[in-house]
């Protein structure tokens, strides 16, 4: 009897200390890139992806592309200059720009022309085949694609808090220029707006 | 049996009396002020700060101690010019804060039996304040002007919820510096008249700096009344028009002057009037300390600026403690109560036991001596505006002890950064300067 009791409170400390070891160690979920989870309450990747899918679906439906397509007989080719992040957040605006050039690309209505950094080096790579690269393999100088226009955006936050309670209030605008002439022609605005309640008690 | 009874309880009540008047006398009497040995601070008044970090990460301070970690090392990171690494291990100080910001039952639980510092550390305002403060002077560095504006951004939310407490000039320059730096002059008057009215507040001195950039910002955006007001006010004859630093570039250099005064445990020890239990009541306060230096001079070709005094975060911290005193005093009673109900119940069942967890009691209460203790205790500012071009920026102390940085470019309309931290001082008491 005694020895049954012993065996059971040994089975029992065991479980328990594997339960506390459990609830101790790092533990790895594999998400789905698509699902929304808000910790924090700030900009996220969820963010990113809906204001890049939506914006450029907006983009690509309005009338300028049509009108481009008409006068010149083929796809406008676009380039994204700077979006600058105004917001109250150290956001990466790299992984928001690199969310609509995907969109851009994939809708296959327009032409991307690589960035200013991406261009840089490229031409070095050119450069560098110029001196080192066998003749009928090198790429000329000066064949490259310049762009009809460019996709500029900021990204602003106005933030409401009163004690544990806040509401986050993003609006991110994004502007098509005509590289010709200046002419603005499209203007996109996306809101978001979120309400995080922070706990006023903890463990 | 009876006989041997008393005898026993006699000689346990002798040993319990000898180990307390032993603990006492160690206690140092009755009313004492204990100090911490800070492993950091010859380090940075030696300008040593990578043997400072070696001493930080040494010290194998706890979970709760880990924003305190962060924000030292921050600081001594910068110090050492890097700058990328400084920011890195700020920025996530902040998410910290966030999540401490919710009062740990556990936590507080453990306060009021053991001691203050068993709570996490939880920075306040003025601290929070400066964390944004220096992670934007890292980003103003380095030329960074968008990243600084953000933290500027945060810091105004900051200052925003906290716009009933002790009143942070520094904080509002520097969020009016960073708007200047952007170009958006209107936001940058906002900045600078609650700069204005902190020091108004506080009955600070306005440095002439603030004076000038007021009567030059009213002036340019042509708020005829208020520059009018100013100028009644300020009686100055003449300043930078906007319209000529236009067509110059401007330093701003920020000193970091001496060290923030460390915080000190002040004890009072005393025995129950009758052979009760031994009691101690400690509470934090500070102590006083001078900087090295109070002067520094901005020198750029052959244009010479003095630094002016922006503020004194001993205030702040002093006006912190003073308004946190209240809540500490209040736990220090709660936990002297609960300490004295378990010696008085274990006294009851097992005397020496009684007297074991009375000395255990007894040493643990120690006064929450944490700080961000590689803050400076001043900061200075100056500004120059010279022609734009490539320059030698040197900061000069009165010392004579200088820093350069060689070869800086000043753009024309844009304003370069450079700040140093000159940690020398002294303490100069056990009680705070006013």
């Amino acid at each position: 009897m005694m020895r049954k009791l012993i065996t059971g409170t040994t089975l029992l400390a065991v479980m328990l200390g594997g339960g506390l070891l459990t609830g101790c160690s790092t533990s790895v979920e594999r998400m789905d890139t698509n699902e929304a989870i808000d910790l924090s309450g700030e900009w996220n990747d969820t963010d990113s992806r809906l204001v890049s899918e939506e914006m450029i679906r907006d983009v690509l439906s309005r009338p300028w592309i049509g009108e481009f397509n008409i006068q010149k007989h083929k796809a406008p080719a676009v380039i994204v200059g700077e979006m600058k992040n105004l917001s109250h957040e150290h956001i990466n605006v790299a992984t928001f720009v690199g969310d609509m050039e995907r969109e851009l690309i994939n809708s296959g209505k327009v032409e991307f022309v690589a960035s200013k950094t991406e261009r840089g080096e490229i031409r070095d790579e050119r450069r560098d085949q110029e001196l080192n690269a066998r003749s009928d393999t090198t790429k000329a100088m000066g064949q490259e694609l310049g762009a009809d226009f460019m996709l500029k955006g900021t990204i602003n936050t106005i933030l409401d808090t009163d004690g544990k309670t806040q509401v986050r209030y993003y609006q991110i605008d994004l502007t098509l220029i005509s590289m010709i002439d200046n002419r603005k022609v499209w203007v996109g605005q996306k809101k978001i707006k979120k309400l995080v309640k922070k706990p006023g008690l903890r463990w | 049996m009876k006989n041997i009874r008393c005898n026993k309880e006699t000689a346990t009540r002798a040993v319990s009396l000898f180990l307390i008047m032993i603990t006492a006398l160690l206690g140092s009497g009755c009313a004492s002020i204990t100090t911490q040995k800070d492993p950091l601070a010859p380090y940075m008044m030696t300008q040593q700060p990578q043997q400072a970090v070696a001493a930080l990460d040494a010290l194998k301070l706890s979970d709760r101690d880990q924003i305190i970690y962060n924000l030292d090392k921050g600081i001594l990171l910068r110090m050492q010019g890097d700058l990328k690494g400084s920011n890195a291990i700020l920025e996530p100080a902040k998410a910290m804060i966030q999540k401490l910001d919710a009062v740990s039952i556990r936590e507080q639980a453990a306060a009021v039996s053991v001691n203050d510092s068993m709570r996490s550390y939880l920075p306040p305002t003025f601290e929070r304040a400066m964390l944004h403060v220096v992670m934007a002077l890292n980003y103003l560095e380095q030329n960074d002007y968008n990243d600084a504006r953000i933290e500027a951004l945060q810091l105004n939310e900051l200052l925003k919820q906290h716009k009933d407490d002790d009143p942070l000039p520094f904080a509002h320059y520097i969020i009016g510096l960073i708007f200047e730096a952007n170009g958006e002059l209107d936001d940058a008057l906002i900045a600078y008249r609650h700069t204005y009215n902190d020091y108004h507040t506080s009955k600070a001195k306005i440095p002439l700096l603030l004076k000038q950039d007021l009567l030059r910002l009213t002036q340019h955006l042509g708020l005829e009344d208020e520059e009018k007001k100013y100028s009644e006010e300020f009686q100055l004859k003449s300043w930078p028009t906007q319209a000529a630093l236009k067509q110059q570039g401007q330093v701003v250099a920020i000193l970091f002057n001496g060290l923030i005064p460390r915080k000190q445990s002040e004890e009072l020890n005393f025995l129950s009037p009758r052979d009760g239990p031994l009691h101690r009541i400690s509470v934090p306060s500070y102590e006083s300390r001078v900087p090295q230096i109070s002067n520094a001079k901005l020198i750029i070709a052959n244009n010479s600026s003095n630094t002016q005094l922006l503020d004194e975060l001993d205030q702040h911290a002093y006006a912190n403690l003073s308004a946190e005193m209240p809540a500490i005093i209040t736990r220090t009673v709660a936990r002297v109560a609960v300490k004295n109900r378990i010696v008085d119940k274990t006294r009851d069942q097992s005397p020496l036991l009684g007297l074991a967890l009375n000395i255990a009691t007894f040493i643990s209460e120690t006064a929450d001596t944490r700080a961000w203790k590689t803050l400076p205790q001043d900061i200075l500012i100056a500004r120059s505006v010279v022609a734009p071009g490539n320059y030698t920026i040197e900061m000069q102390l009165e010392n004579g002890q200088s820093k350069s940085w060689p070869d800086s470019n000043i753009a024309k309309e844009k304003i370069r950064f450079v700040s140093w931290h000159w940690a020398n001082s002294h303490v100069t008491g056990r009680r705070p300067r006013q």
